[in-house]
């Protein structure tokens, strides 16, 4: 039988290596998330969400990598590398808007942005093709209940703020919660397949 | 859906990775398959009887399992 099994005990080097890792990444996450309750304390919540999400991205990316490294059969063949190249794209989306325009100019940052999001695409579409059945499940169960939760919240939103109840969300908030319930429907859908 | 999975794979001394990449999908799917977590498709399913050189309803049976 041929095997592309890991070895089934990691050398300790290679798991001090993943643990400091690891370690690293908690540690990145959490400064992140100091920064965006501290230093940009005085931010509107939306890009106070969208800094959380992008830490949460960028972190999840990380991870994505770290397995890749330490247990690849854990990961369908071929996307490993594509799932840390689409979390890192989506949690560079998430930042452009917030700091792009102290560098560059609104159209150049939404050109960047346009262009990183076709890449992103292409690389997720990749990413379905190359993936197993159970991959692909979790996938689409993940679409289904992100929608479901989604268009129930919106719709009573919209309800709420038509009648004048709530002040009006703008669209990059929207985003954002958008983003951290497809997370969570993430975690949900990945859960129950036993997938941590 | 019961399995046998488990067993069929114990028998042959194969780890979840071996079995994994004799068919072609992660090493978390076969933990889910072999946890009950995850049904396979019919073509998986005819692929596991093949590897393990069995019929389907000698791997697979619903005893006790929901509709």
């Amino acid at each position: 039988m041929t095997s592309r099994s890991e070895p089934a005990t990691q050398s300790l080097a290679v798991k001090l290596l993943g643990g400091l890792a690891l370690a690293a990444v908690g540690a990145l996450t959490g400064f992140g998330l100091v920064n965006i309750i501290d230093v940009e304390k005085g931010a509107p919540w939306a890009d106070s969400l969208a800094l959380a999400m992008a830490v949460a991205l960028l972190s999840i990316a990380v991870l994505s990598a770290v397995t890749l490294f330490l247990r690849p059969s854990a990961i369908p063949k071929g996307c490993g590398i594509l799932q840390v190249f689409v979390f890192l794209l989506a949690g560079l989306m998430f930042l452009a808007p917030i700091y792009g325009p102290a560098w560059f100019g609104p159209d150049l940052v939404f050109g960047g942005i346009v262009i990183t999001l076709v890449i992103q695409s292409i690389a997720n579409l990749m990413l379905w093709r190359a993936a197993d059945e159970m991959l692909r499940q979790v996938m689409a169960e993940t679409s289904a209940i992100a929608f479901w939760a989604l268009q129930t919240a919106l719709f009573l939103y919209a309800a709420a703020e038509r009648l004048g109840l709530v002040s009006t969300i703008s669209g990059w908030g929207l985003t954002g919660i958008l983003m951290a319930v497809y997370l969570v429907a993430s975690i949900v859908a990945s859960a129950r397949r036993g997938i941590h | 859906m019961n399995n046998r999975l488990k067993v069929l794979r114990a028998e042959r001394n194969w780890s979840q990775a071996d079995l994994a990449a004799a068919l072609g999908v992660s090493r978390q799917t076969v933990n889910a398959l072999e946890t009950g977590r995850y049904d396979p498709s019919l073509p998986l399913a005819f692929r596991i009887a093949r590897v393990f050189d069995q019929p389907i309803e000698s791997i697979f049976s619903d005893e006790g399992a929901s509709a």
